[in-house]
């Protein structure tokens, strides 16, 4: 099974919500990359390494789903919950046909043809769980899951300042720091509240 | 089946503090199958305590090394070991019912064929039952059936003593003060920290 990748930077003392994004970002690029090539059948462990990094993706996003803006998250998770059970759905017949190969192979003639039509229907079982896998793919192609999970990730944007024109003159402008966090001015008590992404919504 | 919610987390705290509620919790979660999946028939525990095996070491996994005392790496793995096991005693709980299905399908299709050979007779000739459909077939799926069967059995002593290991090395304990503990500081961060005072 492919290791889990270490998360650089993460510490016990850091902040719950900085250590989600560190995390869900190395997490969501694991999955990614185990893509490749897993939708051919004679490459079984692509399939289960990308199973592996949905299901760490699944308990990451579970564990820091308190730093998360759940609107956001919950179509997420479901789409990851989604491509779990679909990945299982092919993982489940490879193992079964790698573990019947060895044991037609130590089965006497008389008991071959028996085996041999289980095998038959486990192949049938793995194609169109493959189908289905592909579907899938296609599906979270077309949602951008990856965007999506880079998205609820991202920090704020930075509300754009009101433009000099209507700023009536000596009038105080929210501020942004160089970190992108959001400095409270006397304007900003009347304005209407500045629209955030993703994690920073709850901060 | 559901993860149990994890209440008072918060998002400005430490990574450790709350991760150490989230691994209490998950870790609680995986001991409420016992003594349930001590009995072997429990199919459906078994497989639920799979899956909170799986999520207390996924958990672990990213905090047990960065959070927590030295035995969360230990637990991790022991924790990894029981979720690898519970997997393969799952397998079977599914492959076997498969094998069983195919047996009684083909079943049904060879008592049907001698019910049409038998036509319309008073009695059943038992010559009829030779060579019957599928005939060559039954030996096979016999023998996976059976070797399913005592597989299962074996992988499930394992299971039993392998969770004996874990109560008799006191697992759950040794846990919840790993998760209590933070790491200490190393040794170079030490002479830092002094060397800047």
């Amino acid at each position: 099974m492919a290791k889990a990748r270490p998360i650089p930077g993460l510490s016990g003392e850091m902040r719950y919500s900085d250590a989600a994004i560190a995390t869900i970002a190395v997490r969501s690029d694991e999955l990614f990359e185990y893509a490749a090539g897993v939708l051919d059948l004679t490459q079984i462990e692509a399939v289960h390494a990308m199973r592996v990094a949905t299901r760490r993706l699944r308990s990451v996003l579970e564990f820091y789903e308190p730093c998360l803006e759940s609107e956001q998250l919950e179509p997420i998770l479901e789409q990851v919950c989604d491509l779990a059970d679909v990945l299982g759905q092919r993982r489940d017949p490879d193992v079964e046909l790698e573990a019947l190969a060895g044991f037609a192979a130590a089965a006497s003639e008389v008991e071959r043809p028996g085996i041999e039509r289980f095998i038959g229907r486990t192949s049938e079982q793995q194609q169109q769980a493959n189908a289905e896998l592909a579907q899938m793919l296609g599906q979270i192609e077309a949602d951008d899951l990856r965007g999506r999970l880079a998205a609820l990730i991202a920090p704020s944007p930075v509300v754009e300042p009101v433009a000099e024109a209507e700023a009536a003159p000596g009038e105080e402008h929210s501020a942004t720091t160089a970190g992108g966090e959001q400095l409270a001015t006397a304007a900003d008590e009347t304005a209407a509240p500045p629209v955030k992404s993703g994690w920073l919504r709850r901060r | 089946m559901k993860a149990v919610k994890v209440k008072g987390l918060d998002p400005d705290g430490t990574l450790a503090d709350n991760a150490q509620r989230v691994v209490a919790a998950r870790l609680d979660q995986l001991y409420d199958f016992v003594p349930a999946v001590l009995d072997p028939r429990r199919v459906k525990k078994l497989h639920n305590m799979r899956i909170a095996a799986k999520r207390l070491r996924y958990v672990l996994e990213v905090t047990s090394a960065d959070c927590f005392g030295p035995y969360a790496l230990t637990a991790t793995k022991r924790v990894c070991e029981l979720q690898d096991l519970l997997g393969e005693i799952h397998d079977c709980d599914i492959q076997l019912p498969r094998v069983q299905q195919i047996r009684a399908e083909l079943s049904e299709d060879a008592v049907a064929e001698l019910a049409r050979r038998a036509g319309g007779a008073a009695d059943l000739d038992p010559a009829l039952a030779s060579r019957l459909a599928h005939s060559e077939d039954w030996a096979g799926l016999a023998a996976l059936e059976h070797y399913l069967t005592v597989r299962r059995g074996l992988l499930y002593d394992r299971f039993t003593t392998l969770w004996q290991d874990i109560e008799r090395s006191a697992m759950r304990a040794r846990l919840e003060y790993a998760i209590a503990e933070r790491p200490s500081l190393a040794a170079s961060d030490i002479e830092t920290t002094a060397t800047t005072q």
